[in-house]
C-alpha cells in the first residue's frame, strides 16, 4: 500500500493532466479548471513547506555529521530563521507586529532585500565576467577544425552584437544574426526534440508506473 | 623565450584589472551608443504598438538582482512604450524574488510620466491604467489559471487591493482582453508561457532573455511562437532606440550608455584569447622543431 498508493495518484493525476489538451467537454474543462485553481494551489501550499522543511533537515544534518562546508550551512539556517521572523511578523515594509526598526536602522524585508539580496546577486553574477575572461584565455585554444570554427563564431557574435560591428561591417550585424537564427537554430533544434523525447518518455514511464525510482528504494 | 612566456603566463589579477578598467570608466563617463535595430526587437516593438485599445498587455518580470542590469532597461523601456500607447497594463511575477525589481521599475517610469502631465488623463493612475497583480505560487497556477479568470488567480494584488475592485480588472478578465505577454526572465518562464498559454489558450507571447541564455530561445523566435525577442543589453539598447525613435519619449537610456563597457569588454576578451593562442602556437611550433 505504501507504494502502491502513490502510483495510483500519480497515474490518476498524470492522466487528468494530460486529458483537457484533447477533449474540449466541459465538463473535463470544469474539472481540470478546479484541479487547477483550487487543488494545485492547495497542493503547492504543502508542496512549499515540505521543501522548506526538506531543505532545513539537509542542513542540520550537514552540520551535525560535520560534511564538507558544513560552516555555510548555518549561515543558511540563521538567515533563513531571521528573515522568515522578520518577513512573516514585521511584514515586507515593517507594517507587522514585530519592530523593524532600532533608531534610523532598518530592518524590514524590502530594507533587507535592496541592502542584501540586491547587491550580492549582482556581486555573485558580476564575478563571472572576470572569470570568464581569465578561463577564455587560458582555455579557448585552436587545437582542431572544430575549435577554430567555434572560436571564429564567437569572435563573429561578439563582435558583430555590438555597435563596433557595424562600424566594422555593415554585414557583420547581419551576418551574426544569421549564426544565431540558422546554424545556431538547428543545433538547438536538434537538442530540444532529444530532451523533449526524453521527457515524454520519462513522464509516460512515471505515470505508467514503470520508472519507481521516485518512491526511493532504488527503483526496487 | 621570454616574451613567449609572458604572452603564456599573464597573471589572473592583470587580466582581471584590466577588464576591470575597461568596463567601469565608461559607466563612469557614460555616452549614449547608437544602434541598429535588428529584426527580431523590431518584431516586438511593433506586436506591442499594434496592441488593438480594447486588449491589454502582461508584462512578466521573471528576472532576479543578477541578472538586472542586462534586463532592467527592457523593462523601462517596454513600460515607456506602454504608457505612452496608453496600453492597458498588467504586471506579474512568477516568482517572488522579482517583485522588489518590478515595483521599482513601474514607480520610477509611473512618475517619469506623472512629472510631465498637465491633467488626470494625461496621467499614468493606478487602477485605471495599468495593475501590479503580484506573485502567486506555483508559476503553472498562473499560467493556466489566467485562461479563466485573472481576478480569480490573483484575488488580491501586490498592494493588497481587491482585484476585482479595480476599473482595469472589469476591462480585463481572462487571455481572451489580452493581445501579447512579454516575459522578461534570465530563466525558463518565456517557454512556459509558450508551452501552458499558447499552445492550450493562444496566448501570444514575446521574450526578453539574458544574451548568454539566448541561443535556447532563438527556435521559438524562427517558429513564430515568440513574436519578438529582446536579447541582452544590445536588444535592451535597439528598444531603447525604437521607444526614442519612434515615440519621442526621452528618459535615460541606461542599456545605450552600458553598449561601451560591452563593447571593451568583449575586445578585451578577445585581444587576450588572442594573446593566449599566439603563445600556444610558438609554443607548439617549438616542439615540433625539438
Amino acid at each position: 500500500m505504501k507504494k502502491t498508493f502513490p502510483l495510483i495518484l500519480v497515474f490518476v493525476f498524470g492522466i487528468l493532466g494530460i486529458i483537457p489538451f484533447f477533449v474540449p467537454h466541459p465538463f473535463i474543462q470544469n474539472s481540470d479548471e478546479f484541479l487547477r485553481n483550487e487543488f494545485l494551489r492547495i497542493l503547492a501550499a504543502f508542496a512549499l513547506v515540505l521543501g522548506l522543511g526538506s531543505l532545513l533537515r539537509v542542513h542540520i544534518d550537514k552540520i551535525k555529521r560535520k560534511r564538507e562546508n558544513w560552516q555555510y550551512s548555518w549561515i543558511l539556517i540563521i538567515t533563513f530563521v531571521i528573515s522568515s521572523v522578520i518577513g512573516l511578523f514585521g511584514g515586507v515594509r515593517g507594517t507587522g507586529i514585530l519592530p523593524t526598526t532600532i533608531g534610523t536602522f532598518q530592518f524590514d524585508i524590502w530594507t533587507i532585500y535592496w541592502n542584501v539580496a540586491v547587491p550580492l546577486g549582482s556581486t555573485m553574477f558580476a564575478l563571472l565576467a572576470f572569470f570568464m575572461a581569465s578561463a577564455a584565455y587560458r582555455a579557448f585554444r585552436v587545437r582542431s577544425t572544430e575549435a577554430t570554427l567555434l572560436l571564429a563564431a564567437a569572435f563573429i557574435v561578439m563582435i558583430g552584437v555590438l555597435p563596433l560591428g557595424d562600424r566594422v561591417s555593415p554585414h557583420l550585424p547581419s551576418f551574426a544574426q544569421w549564426i544565431m537564427d540558422v546554424p545556431n537554430v538547428a543545433g538547438q533544434r536538434g537538442i530540444l526534440f532529444g530532451v523533449a523525447l526524453g521527457v515524454l518518455a520519462t513522464a509516460l514511464k512515471i505515470i505508467l508506473g514503470i520508472e519507481r525510482s521516485w518512491l526511493g528504494g532504488g527503483g526496487k | 623565450m621570454k616574451i613567449l612566456d609572458i604572452l603564456n603566463n599573464i597573471d589572473r589579477r592583470i587580466i582581471y584589472l584590466i577588464l576591470l578598467t575597461v568596463v567601469v570608466l565608461p559607466l563612469i563617463f557614460p555616452s549614449v551608443e547608437k544602434v541598429r535595430v535588428m529584426p527580431p526587437v523590431r518584431k516586438l516593438y511593433e506586436a506591442i504598438d499594434n496592441i488593438p485599445p480594447e486588449k491589454g498587455l502582461i508584462i512578466d518580470f521573471d528576472y532576479e538582482p543578477q541578472t538586472a542590469p542586462e534586463l532592467d532597461p527592457m523593462s523601462f523601456a517596454i513600460l515607456r512604450h506602454a504608457f505612452h500607447r496608453r496600453i492597458k497594463l498588467l504586471v506579474l511575477s512568477l516568482y517572488v524574488q522579482p517583485l522588489g525589481l518590478a515595483q521599482n521599475a513601474l514607480t520610477q517610469v509611473v512618475e517619469e510620466f506623472n512629472s510631465a502631465a498637465q491633467t488626470s488623463e494625461d496621467s499614468i493612475i493606478y487602477g485605471r491604467d495599468y495593475v501590479f497583480l503580484g506573485w502567486v505560487p506555483p508559476p503553472i497556477i498562473p499560467i493556466l489559471g489566467m485562461a479563466e479568470s485573472i481576478t480569480n488567480v490573483y484575488r488580491v494584488d501586490y498592494y493588497g487591493n481587491q482585484t476585482d475592485t479595480l476599473p482595469l480588472m472589469a476591462q480585463i478578465e481572462n487571455y481572451n482582453d489580452i493581445d501579447l505577454l512579454v516575459s522578461i526572465s534570465g530563466a525558463d518562464p518565456p517557454k512556459w508561457w509558450v508551452a501552458y498559454a499558447q499552445s492550450r489558450f493562444g496566448l501570444r507571447v514575446g521574450a526578453g532573455i539574458t544574451a548568454v541564455s539566448a541561443s535556447e530561445f532563438y527556435p521559438y523566435l524562427q517558429t513564430g511562437q515568440f513574436s519578438g525577442m529582446l536579447v541582452g543589453m544590445k536588444g535592451a539598447a535597439e528598444y531603447e532606440e525604437m521607444v526614442e525613435r519612434k515615440l519621442e519619449v526621452k528618459a535615460r537610456r541606461k542599456a545605450s550608455e552600458a553598449l561601451l563597457s560591452l563593447t571593451y569588454a568583449h575586445l578585451v576578451i578577445i585581444i587576450f584569447i588572442v594573446i593566449g593562442n599566439i603563445g600556444y602556437f610558438i609554443r607548439r611550433r617549438d616542439r615540433r622543431k625539438q
